[in-house]
């Protein structure tokens, strides 16, 4: 007895000196509430959202780099995955720790300041994993303590900060059937929203929103229109079931206005890709952007980019929010750069088209009319013997983020001119089999990548820099007037209002995701993933 | 929903190769059809159309529209040759080593994609014309005599253009025809002519082996490697014309011509007497 009163007062001595010098030396660990969320990148030691802030303008505050120290950035550490495969993935930040996922459902935890990891996670998957674009993860939400991803399996989990150990496993949907996950989630209040990936395998896909706590599904928008719901007229055609195999994957998070509480979200192809033959009709919500209430997921408003998509043109990249002044008034406006060609600004409380521009050469559709459909041209249907369009399969842009400089009024967007030669064949379904109903040729030739800045306010092209290889780069631009982006292995930055190149690094890898930017000590940090290495920047100090 | 749960996942698995695990899926998906020792598409109209059409984005690139051959061999003649559909299934799932021709993602091509490819090539079938003849040894001298500066076959030979040890096997003899000639403008990546001027004006030709935007890697006409930074150039121009020159009727006969391309066609792999 008296051994164990002993025990206990020694656990307890312990217990109080090692609070006391806790509360003497290190603040507490910080809990990420929905405010934090909100407020974006405000506090700059942090990055908490896949698009920086909930408008996806991946703007940082930041000053400490600018254009004309930014030749004295130097790559201060790197961390190396020893994976297979890429990250597509950005990284969050918080309280001087990265979190990062990578490739076949991996994470980490990794010290901001030297690139040392802190713990690992790695899911077990399971065999005949189907994705056609990769074995990929595009990054953590985080709320509380808890990390939230999506897997290749097509689950949602939760994961502890403090150890990477999995808190909560979802099933979102049977893999099997050709269902991924690989998208970031959105997290917003006490909800987690992700969706689904697949729509070359004949997916319906949908957004899910989940609770944070428990994993428990509250609701679910499916984005291909069944039985009842508005829109499932665009369903029509031989194959009466078409919307059950549909397409309108989900690869990047959406954006988040809490004032309206609308969720904004990119939806994917219809499928089958090429061959619109069994499904006549505009195939909602397909090739759109859905507003949908976060609270309970029903849709508020929905814009469709490509009626009838037969192009592959996937409209999974970033909804950015922004406020602007265009005719005289302020308006709350969604920018998207689109993988059709069309640089579109849409009211994001109405969904109503303010204008649309082609960005790059577009021969599907000669404009955008001011009822919001394109004018198509004539002979751009896939075809037996091919179809040539501009562009391509793979797009002006495609799901690489974005950024907007709200100071600049610059849109930068990583974006390629680009013809392809379309050809359609029939195809039957098959659960899990590839779905495409055809398959495009490239022209190698006739195709240059580029970094473009839109001016926003007038839809016209400011400057460009053009690649020496297609480039699949993120963007980031920082109020000190920089723009981050890059190809080749090459990350470059520019001087925003010119596009004047102004500093590089050769990381030796494909650059697949876009740089973030955070302090830590008082010192300005760019990380940029490439390949399976992160590398982080810092300006020399000298 | 599987209920909470709390899985510390254990990092000393990290060794365990994340590349087995994409190639054991893809496995795990090709036995899940036993595969049938004859094409079961044949004959049949849809798939030969939809085959026509698979093959003239997927294939014609290569082997020629009409399947003729282009830089890929002709496939008109693959079954009155002795080709099976076991054969030529293998191919296109696997691919052909040390050559242009890639094996088929078992992700992205079903395996009924590529019975549908084979029933319209099939419908394509022709008795191969009388086996063209030439004097191969003689064929041997016209190449060591015009080629090898710039070709290695057998180990032996210039390195400036591309190994022809397999030549025979990844290209018909109408496409060879055509590049000897000048009438094909082909240029395989990595061999695309390129002259570059410095700032001190010294032109510089070769091949280019990699670009990127701030520099450029080139093999010199002497076989020199070397990398120069783009801020140190004043020109880097790109051209149309191989670096290869064209052998017209003024420089090589028609029965030259003739003989080299006899020999050629037989350069299938390493000799392993020159081991």
């Amino acid at each position: 007895m008296r051994a164990v009163n002993v025990r206990v007062l020694q656990v307890a001595i312990v217990a109080v000196a090692a609070s006391w010098t806790l509360a003497a030396q290190a603040p507490a660990p910080t809990q990420v509430t929905a405010q934090d969320l909100r407020d974006g990148l405000k506090n700059p030691t942090r990055w908490l959202n896949y698009g920086g802030d909930y408008g996806n303008q991946r703007y940082s505050p930041l000053t400490q780099i600018t254009p004309a120290n930014v030749s004295r950035l130097t790559a201060q550490w790197q961390f190396q995955t020893d994976t297979l495969g890429k990250f597509e993935a950005t990284p969050l930040v918080l309280d001087g720790v990265v979190y990062v996922t990578g490739p076949l459902d991996t994470g980490w935890a990794i010290d901001a300041r030297t690139g040392r990891q802190i713990w690992r996670y790695r899911r077990e998957l399971p065999p005949g994993l189907i994705a056609c674009c990769g074995l990929v993860n595009r990054g953590f939400g985080v709320l509380g303590d808890r990390l939230f991803k999506t897997t290749l399996d097509a689950h949602i989990v939760a994961i502890s900060r403090k150890t990477g150990a999995i808190e909560w496993d979802t099933p979102m949907v049977n893999y099997r059937h050709g269902y991924s996950g690989t998208t970031a989630p959105l997290v917003v209040k006490d909800k987690v929203i992700a969706g689904v990936a697949g729509a070359e395998y004949g997916i319906r896909g949908f957004i899910d929103a989940y609770d944070a706590n428990t994993g428990k599904q509250v609701w679910r928008f499916y984005t291909t229109a069944g039985p009842g719901d508005p829109g499932h007229g665009t369903w029509r055609g031989t194959d009466q079931k078409a919307w059950e195999n549909g397409g309108g994957s989900i690869w990047v998070p959406g954006a988040y206005d809490p004032e309206l509480n609308l969720t904004y979200w990119g939806t994917g192809n219809a499928g089958p890709d090429y061959n619109g033959s069994a499904r006549e009709g505009d195939n909602l919500y397909t090739a759109s952007i859905v507003a949908l209430d976060a609270d309970t997921g029903a849709l508020k408003w929905h814009y469709q980019f490509t009626p009838h998509d037969i192009w592959d043109y996937d409209s999974t990249q970033m909804p950015v929010l922004a406020d602007l002044t265009l005719g005289g008034q302020l308006r709350k406006v969604v920018l998207f750069a689109n993988r059709n060609g069309f640089f579109y600004v849409l009211d994001r409380a109405t969904g109503k088209l303010i204008r649309a521009k082609p960005f790059i050469q577009t021969t599907w559709a000669k404009e955008i009319r001011p009822d919001g459909r394109p004018m198509l041209e004539p002979n751009s249907v896939p075809s037996e013997d091919g179809t040539k369009v501009c562009p391509d399969q793979t797009g002006g842009t495609n799901w690489m983020p974005p950024s907007f400089s709200p100071s600049l009024n610059l849109l930068f967007v990583t974006a390629r001119e680009s013809c392809g030669v379309f050809f359609s064949w029939k195809e039957d379904y098959a659960a899990g089999d590839a779905y495409r109903g055809g398959a495009v040729q490239r022209l190698v030739d006739e195709q240059y990548s580029m970094l473009r800045a839109i001016d926003v306010l007038t839809g016209e092209k400011r400057w460009e820099f053009p690649y020496a290889n297609q480039s699949w780069t993120g963007v980031l631009s920082t109020a000190s007037g920089l723009v981050f982006a890059g190809s080749s292995g090459n990350v470059i930055a520019f001087e925003g209002k010119s596009g004047k190149q102004l500093w590089h690094f050769q990381t030796g890898s494909t650059l697949y995701a876009g740089a973030i930017t955070y302090m830590v000590d008082d010192r300005q940090y760019v990380l940029m993933p490439s390949g399976t290495t992160l590398t982080a920047f810092a300006l020399a100090a000298f | 929903m599987r209920g909470t749960l709390s899985v510390v996942v254990a990092a000393a698995s990290i060794a365990i190769s994340l590349g087995c695990a994409t190639s054991a899926f893809a496995q795990d998906r090709g036995r899940a059809e036993q595969r049938p020792a004859k094409n079961p598409y044949e004959g049949k109209a849809e798939a030969i159309t939809n085959g026509g059409a698979m093959f003239r984005t997927r294939c014609a690139g290569c082997h020629g529209p009409d399947a003729h051959g282009y830089l890929g061999p002709d496939l008109t003649g693959f079954w009155a040759a002795g080709g099976t559909d076991d054969r030529m299934f293998d191919i296109v799932r696997k691919g052909i080593p040390g050559t242009e021709m890639i094996a088929a993602d078992p992700m992205r091509v079903l395996d009924r994609d590529i019975w549908q490819v084979m029933a319209y090539i099939r419908t394509l079938n022709a008795v191969p014309a009388t086996a063209p003849s030439g004097d191969a040894a003689n064929g041997a001298q016209v190449f060591r005599a015009n080629c090898s500066s710039c070709h290695m076959v057998n180990a032996r030979g210039g390195q400036l253009g591309p190994d022809l040890s397999r030549i025979g096997s990844a290209r018909p003899r109408a496409g060879l025809h055509a590049k000897l000639r000048g009438t094909g403008n082909f240029i395989r990546p990595g061999y695309e002519p390129v002259t570059i001027v410095t700032r001190a004006g010294e032109r510089i030709r070769g091949v280019r082996k990699n670009e990127d935007e701030f520099s450029i890697q080139i093999m010199d006409m002497r076989e020199r490697l070397q990398g120069y930074l783009k801020d140190n150039l004043s020109e880097v121009r790109l051209e149309k014309q191989s670096v290869m020159p064209v052998y017209g009727p003024d420089r090589l006969s028609d029965r030259d011509l003739n003989d080299l391309l006899q020999y050629l066609a037989g350069l299938r792999g390493a000799d392993a007497t020159s081991r």
